[in-house]
């Protein structure tokens, strides 16, 4: 039976890592009924993860550095990790065989769980993507279509916040602009104060969407955006679109499993998707594309990537695209029992991230004298903290200098945003650390980042005149 | 962005590792241990469907994994572009392209369908071909191209026109004069033939086209662009782009050529396809050339596309390296083809010539099988019962067709394709050999059980 002795020390875990499991049987032909079981994480047991344990979980991830940016790329357990090459040495055992009796049932089971987890109602409003953006190429494709054959008209609006991802603004442009669809950004305001500003420019901009006639065929919003990063008012503002006659929402929580609080039913809007990969433990990459019934039976919601399949309905479509590894998306069962072993679960998880970044924000803007981003409130588990303006970041290249600099000097990785100073500021702060917490995180790696900017503080740099 | 890293040129010449004069060839028992993790106790005879990868592109693989697991926004920055830019760099070399700018790396055969087929729908919807312009294909085209040409070109006003392959086929002037009718169709009645489709290599069933005379006759007859579908090619054939001289050129990594699941280069000839194709998934490389756009999709795991230096190492211990494995696979599918078509008292779906690394030999018509639901039967039954792994096609007759007859002087209906790549041994198609004499000396027809 493939199982895992649980959970795996550290010299297992890098041993696991570095020399791959080979399954291989000892002559006879295996009966059809040999690995129906999944790998699993052993049951759980009655106590919790220890800290030991989660430190040898994350063994694998470069010592030298404090990982303060969960945000980009997430991070996977070492358990999860041993059981995605379960899968995948599956597939290269015996290919025929994992295409035509095991992926499609465990594509539906990692789908089943996703469907628990979000409180959507039936498992047919969840497909697995890669990732949020081919989530976005899928829904805004449908909505190119309806422009292209003129169920939309020239001119209808599409909505997005300003800071939408930069991949999904390219989206737009791609299928929406493209077919004649206009584009209406709503600008935030940051450093953000409150939600309420969040919702009153949103309104306007609903407004503007509606003017001469026309009609908001799509509102397009993040439920934590990327850059800066700040919790979005969600359930507020798709309550407003179907308020404004909002032909359809689409909320893009790349950062939202994990995270934030993900409820279909509360949320209550027509396309939703998170990935997985970044704060749900899962291995790059796999993502949920959420898709409320009544949209689902559109005709036009497709997988860009056409495969035999096509027509079938979107989330058949999305388990075969062509020959892959799907292994990412098989362990999702498996990262439920992983999670299950904190307390608390995820909401467990959640809580802790959100108290710790939000302590170590503070901190991190007493030392420097400067400031958060957002309230408490409005953050999750990121949280964007001033940067002393004596370091003078005066553009995005200079942002990604310092950034940079901090990895190759310091070992630290955190992403630093640069936000344009507004008329009249005297001594505007001007550079802002977006920091993460995940369990794997310590205090230290935050007291690292503080005394780095302390040093190049002292040390005088003014990143607008470095040329490197 | 970086946009020092973005366009990642180089001026480094990759070149294929030189076989290492003095060291010894890979051996058999070397072989063995690097396919060790396949399934012990089954003929894996199927290799054109899933391909194979060696334990040590896959070891280099988790290499890889490792990397961008341990340092994930270092590998972003200053790792992936560049080792995509090196697996590209390979590629472009193999396949004899002028300019790396035109090999991108996607997932499969099915995305670069995807891309070419989106582009397509373009021009009709942006008024630049005319309603019921062509898409000509063979009717053997995989079915997810045919699904690509219903989502983007049929539901904008293009029209296709299907070539009926003929199989069993005995010559290549069969396929051109069956291409040149096709052609006509698609422009009668002063339609434009937009675009081509041709396999290098058809998949089911599985025949070697005679894709560069296909090509020229595409120009000849004015055809607009031409895509070459040759998932099978790569590491099945000799693949040189500009002498067959198609548009686009799409062939999978990880079915011949050794990379694990899943790794294909997408070839769009310069000047006159490089512009206005692009990846279906968008990204913040939108507008920087497709290869760009390939390079970056979201986060996710791009490794099998990352360890092509690591399959070149371990086609170079091989005598002959790519060629000689190439040749051998031919021979001996062509070999074991025979042997099964003696054994059976059937036939070889087409000459040796147009196989490559895979035949088709006909089933014995006892078998009667006499749908495709029957071939599917049977395939399982060969997986379950008789540890035999290998696709089955089901060919009706059609109207006014003899059809072949065996030995039992039956119709031959169906046939089997069976795979030859470095892992197989004789016993593998020994074992077929005698599961299907089994099955034929039943006395009750084998679909009753």
């Amino acid at each position: 039976m493939a199982s895992l002795p649980s959970p795996p020390d550290e010299a297992t875990a890098a041993y696991l890592h570095r020399h791959p499991k080979r399954l291989s049987s000892n002559g006879a032909a295996e009966p059809a009924s040999d690995f129906s079981k999944k790998p699993r994480v052993c049951p759980q047991s009655l106590n919790l993860i220890s800290p030991s344990e989660v430190e040898s979980e994350f063994s694998h991830h470069d010592p030298t550095f404090a990982r303060i940016n969960n945000g980009s790329f997430g991070c996977c357990p070492a358990s999860i990790l041993a059981l995605q090459r379960e899968w995948q040495l599956r597939f290269l055992r015996q290919p025929d065989r994992f295409y035509f009796d095991d992926l499609k049932p465990n594509i539906a089971e990692s789908r089943a769980v996703i469907k628990r987890l979000i409180n959507a109602d039936h498992v047919n409003e969840i497909s697995i993507v890669d990732n949020a953006t081919t989530a976005a190429a899928i829904v805004l494709q449908q909505t190119a279509w309806a422009f292209r054959e003129g169920r939309f008209q020239r001119g209808d609006a599409v909505v997005m916040l300003h800071y939408a991802y930069g991949s999904v603004k390219k989206s737009v442009e791609a299928y929406v602009t493209r077919a004649g669809g206009q584009v209406i950004e709503v600008q935030l305001p940051f450093p953000v104060v409150s939600a309420d500003e969040i919702v009153g420019r949103f309104r306007n901009a609903l407004e503007t969407g509606k003017a001469n006639g026309r009609r908001v065929r799509l509102a397009l919003i993040d439920h934590v955006t990327s850059m800066p990063s700040v919790v979005i008012p969600i359930k507020e503002l798709v309550k407003i679109c179907r308020e404004e006659g909002v032909d359809q929402v689409f909320v893009d929580a790349a950062h939202g499993i994990g995270c934030v609080d993900v409820d279909m039913k509360e949320i209550g809007a027509d396309f939703y998707t998170s990935n997985l990969h970044k704060w749900f433990f899962a291995p790059p990459s796999v993502a949920f594309l959420y898709c409320k019934k009544s949209n689902n039976d559109s005709p036009d919601l497709h997988h860009p990537v056409v495969s035999s399949e096509y027509g079938n309905g979107l989330a058949i479509e999305s388990a075969w695209v062509g020959t892959r590894d799907y292994s990412a998306q098989l362990v999702v069962p498996s990262i439920s029992e992983f999670i299950n072993r904190f307390e608390g679960g995820i909401d467990g998880i959640k809580k802790r991230n959100h108290e710790a970044v939000v302590e170590m924000g503070l901190m991190l803007s007493k030392a420097w004298g400067t400031q958060l981003g957002c309230p408490p409130e409005m953050c999750a588990s990121m949280i964007m903290v001033g940067l002393p303006s004596c370091l003078g970041v005066t553009s995005d290249s200079d942002a990604l200098k310092l950034r940079t600099l901090l990895r190759e000097r310091f070992s630290i990785e955190v992403p630093i945003y640069f936000c344009p100073p507004k008329d009249g500021e005297i001594d505007p702060i001007t550079g802002y650390a977006r920091i993460s917490h995940q369990i794997y995180n310590k205090p230290d790696d935050y007291y690292r980042f503080r005394d780095a900017i302390n040093e190049l503080v002292r040390d005088g740099i003014r990143f607008t005149y470095l040329t490197k | 962005m970086e946009s020092e890293e973005r366009n990642g040129e180089s001026n480094r010449h990759h070149r294929a590792p030189k076989k290492p004069r003095f060291a010894e060839f890979i051996t058999e028992s070397e072989i063995r241990s690097e396919f060790a993790h396949h399934q012990n106790g089954i003929a894996r005879i199927n290799n054109g469907s899933f391909g194979c990868c060696p334990g040590s592109v896959l070891a280099d693989q988790r290499e890889w994994q490792l990397r961008f697991l341990e340092q994930p926004d270092d590998f972003y920055f200053n790792v992936l572009r560049r080792g995509l830019l090196e697996s590209r760099t390979v590629v472009k070399d193999l396949i004899n392209a002028d300019d790396v700018e035109e090999v991108s790396l996607v997932d499969n055969a099915t995305t670069a369908a995807a891309i070419v087929l989106q582009k397509l729908g373009r021009g009709f919807v942006d008024g630049r071909y005319q309603r019921n312009d062509t898409v000509v294909m063979f009717n053997c085209a995989f079915e997810s191209v045919k699904k690509s040409i219903q989502a983007h070109v049929t539901r904008v006003g293009g029209s296709t026109v299907e070539v009926r392959l003929p199989f069993p086929v005995s010559s290549n002037d069969e396929i051109i004069a069956a291409f040149r009718k096709g052609l006509e169709k698609g422009k009668a009645d002063g339609r434009t033939v937009r675009l081509a489709i041709i396999d290098h290599i058809t998949s089911m069933p599985c025949v070697l086209m005679p894709v560069r005379e296909l090509v020229k006759i595409c120009r000849e007859e004015g055809v607009e662009q031409v895509f070459v579908d040759a998932a099978h090619a790569m590491g099945s054939v000799k693949v040189d782009v500009k002498e067959i001289g198609a548009d686009y050129y799409v062939s999978n990594l990880h079915k011949w050529f050794f990379c694990p699941p899943s790794a294909a280069f997408f070839y769009c000839k310069k000047h006159s396809s490089g512009s206005d194709v692009h990846h279906p998934v968008v990204s913040h490389e939108y507008g920087n050339g497709l290869p760009i756009e390939s390079a970056w999709i979201g986060t996710r795991d791009y490794s099998s596309q990352l360890v092509v230096p690591s399959v070149m190492k371990f086609l170079n211990r091989f005598e002959g390296g790519i060629e000689g494995i190439m040749k051998r696979n031919h021979d001996e599918a062509v070999r074991m083809g025979i042997m099964l078509a003696d054994a059976w008292g059937t036939n070889l779906g087409s000459p040796p010539e147009m196989c490559v690394g895979m035949a088709m030999i006909g089933l014995p018509s006892k078998l009667a099988l006499q749908s495709e639901e029957d071939g599917k039967k049977l395939r399982s039954y060969l997986r379950v019962h008789c540890g035999v792994e290998v696709p089955i096609y089901f060919q009706g007759l059609s109207d006014g067709e003899e059809g072949v007859r065996d030995k039992d002087g039956g119709v031959i209906t169906a046939y089997v394709r069976i795979s030859h790549q470095v892992y197989n041994r004789v016993e593998d198609y020994e074992r077929l050999r005698d599961a299907i004499l089994r099955i034929r000396s039943l006395s009750e027809p084998f679909l009753q059980h």
